[in-house]
């Protein structure tokens, strides 16, 4: 199957009612879930089902009931499902003894890769995650963070057109962080699908084109993270920061508006925190009264519309002390 | 939303045919095992019987070199006869020399990958679970037929060009007994060297777990069958079912005649044993593990 002729519609990797038991234990239930391309960050607490959605994904495990399917290949055609998919596990295994170059190659030559054609992919993704030099020395000698890129290498070196990481930021300092995000960007605005696990809400928040929450074996959220931070405002009204020279007016003007719900000025003085259940009506509002009073606004911001307050929400604690 | 520009190419060229990627598996495990001085020792060693055999059949052939050493031909003939003893007990050697190997090699072979969880890294390929197990059984595969048919149907067939053909044709089923016990025998051995490694994370037990499947049982074995005054606790017995397989297809009696045991419960214990093996490495090589 040719990934690049296949129409948008066509490129998605598709959950239809997928349940994945463990004997008795629940690993996913009644996921239906569809991903475009871009980056989707998953996000749940520990034991919440990533690990089993990933491992879905990629075909290492066969759904109890449902169906799971990539471009439209399921796990019943491994060789054209495995071209598709790169996987990089959360576990930090390596065969004893192999350098970084022979770790990327060999599973290149498993994939079905010719010796040359092995090793000029191989140099490509090490290339790609910065690791030339280290490439001679034994992966038991790197550090964590660079035993991390050489196993993006390894899951991206056959080109997928999916790219699965589990965990993929843990263990890189600040400067390798934002290369790999940096490089994940580039790979999704090339048309890939990268699908992260993350605990690290703020950099989900920070990567991702869209969001899938998941927490019990349940998809709880799903989409641009927006998108579902508008849908929650009935249950949980949507906090607006606006930084401003007279809160008090502003406060008593906005409290006129029927889906206003709290107002409360901040400590400093010089703003004013809303509350509101209709965000969009919230900063028509604004507008209006901003021009009516001549209020001199520094400044407006969503300050709990990320994925952080969303998880928070939805799961009920933060992610980042899981 | 993001507006995507289809600049990511995938690699769009031909790939090696599917069945003979399992082979990349033992490329690194020869290079490490071939590293350890100890290992060439012993397979340099284990080459000195086969050496000395074809200085047997040499000598059996040679009049004159006979004559310089002052050995007379009849007597050799009687003492060491090149027939289907003289190829069954060489194998019998090498087969030990052969569980020696699975001993040393055996216990490194799926254990790192499962202490690790390494097995997604081959299963979300295009490589299945059963070519996994194949591929790391490559690589005692091809050192024990190093150790077993390779050098036996060499001597026997130096034995065949000295005699000339109606040797070969009389003693057709010397080479392919030589071929059939060796390959069960290795077979067996590997199955079961793979599953003990595939349960058991640390080398010093799987070692131990080893040899209690092949010299523990037997003993049990030889115990049960003397207080029972029966035959069929060898069914318990790997080794005593190859020795009496061994011996059925070359055509030979065993040396310990209390060992024997019906050939089919013989092929029977070999079949058992190599089903079970595969039954507990089904069940172990995954490519996740539920905590439960």
């Amino acid at each position: 199957m040719n990934a690049e002729k296949l129409s948008t519609a066509d490129r998605q990797v598709t959950f239809e009612n997928v349940s994945k038991f463990y004997g008795d234990v629940l690993g996913v239930n009644r996921v239906n879930l569809s991903i475009p391309p871009g980056i989707t960050g998953l996000v749940g607490p520990n034991g919440s089902g990533k690990t089993t959605l990933m491992n879905l994904m990629v075909g290492l495990i066969r759904p109890s009931r449902g169906r799971v399917s990539v471009f439209g290949l399921g796990p019943d055609d491994p060789e054209g499902l495995f071209r598709l998919v790169g996987y990089a596990a959360q576990y930090d295994s390596f065969p004893p003894g192999l350098t970084g170059y022979q770790f990327v190659e060999s599973y290149l030559r498993v994939h079905g890769f010719s010796a040359r054609e092995s090793e000029a992919l191989a140099w490509k993704a090490i290339e790609r995650v910065n690791l030339v030099e280290a490439a001679g020395r034994k992966v038991a000698g790197y550090s964590k963070g660079m035993r991390q890129r050489i196993r993006l290498a390894q899951a991206l070196s056959h080109e997928p057109s999916v790219l699965v990481l589990d965990e993929p930021l843990n263990g890189l300092d600040p400067m390798a962080r934002a290369e790999a995000i940096a490089l994940f960007r580039e790979l999704a605005d090339g048309g890939l699908h990268v699908i992260v696990s993350s605990h690290i809400l703020h950099e989900v928040d920070l990567i991702s084109d869209q969001v899938v929450l998941i927490h019990g074996g349940y998809i709880v959220a799903e989409g641009d993270i927006g998108d579902v931070r508008d849908e929650m405002e009935e249950d949980h009204p949507v906090q607006v920061l606006v930084r401003c020279d007279r809160p008090s007016l502003l406060a008593s003007r906005v409290f006129e508006a029927d889906h206003v719900v709290e107002a409360r000025i901040l400590e400093d003085g010089q703003g004013l925190l809303v509350r509101t259940r209709d965000a969009d009506s919230f900063h028509l509002a604004l507008n209006r009264i901003v021009l009516e009073n001549g209020l001199a606004v520094d400044a407006v911001a969503p300050a709990d519309s990320d994925v952080n307050a969303v998880y928070q929400y939805l799961i009920g604690s933060n992610g980042e002390k899981q | 939303m993001a507006v995507y520009e289809r600049n990511y190419g995938r690699y769009q060229g031909e790939l090696t045919p599917s069945w003979s990627r399992f082979m990349i598996l033992p490329r690194y495990a020869f290079k490490d095992v071939f590293d350890s001085k100890g290992f060439l020792i012993f397979l340099v060693l284990s080459c000195v019987l086969p050496f000395a055999g074809l200085i047997l059949i040499y000598l059996h052939h040679n009049l004159a070199a006979l004559k310089f050493m002052n050995l007379p031909l009849e007597q050799l003939q009687q003492a060491l006869p090149i027939n289907a003893t003289f190829f069954r007990r060489g194998l019998d050697i090498q087969s030990w020399l052969c569980f020696l190997l699975a001993l040393s090699v055996g216990p490194s072979l799926v254990a790192p990958d499962l202490r690790n969880n390494g097995l997604p890294l081959y299963l979300s390929r295009p490589f299945s679970r059963t070519e996994y197990v194949l591929g790391k059984m490559m690589v005692l595969i091809a050192l024990m037929s190093f150790l077993t048919w390779i050098p036996g149907l060499l001597l026997f067939f130096f034995q065949a060009y000295l005699e000339g053909a109606g040797w070969l044709a009389a003693n057709l089923r010397i080479g392919v007994a030589l071929f059939v016990a060796s390959w069960t025998w290795i077979l067996v051995v590997s199955l079961v060297a793979l599953a003990i490694s595939a349960w058991v994370k640390w080398k010093p037990v799987a070692r131990v777990s080893l040899l209690i499947v092949f010299f523990v049982l037997t003993g049990f074995a030889r115990a049960l069958n003397e207080a029972l005054d029966t035959w069929w606790g060898y069914l318990f017995s790997l080794s005593t079912a190859m020795d009496n397989v061994r011996a059925f297809l070359f055509g030979t009696a065993l040396d310990d005649s209390h060992m024997a045991q019906p050939v089919w419960s013989a092929w029977l214990t070999l079949a058992v044993g190599c089903a079970l093996s595969l039954w507990l490495l089904s069940r172990r090589i995954r490519a996740y593990e539920v905590v439960r």
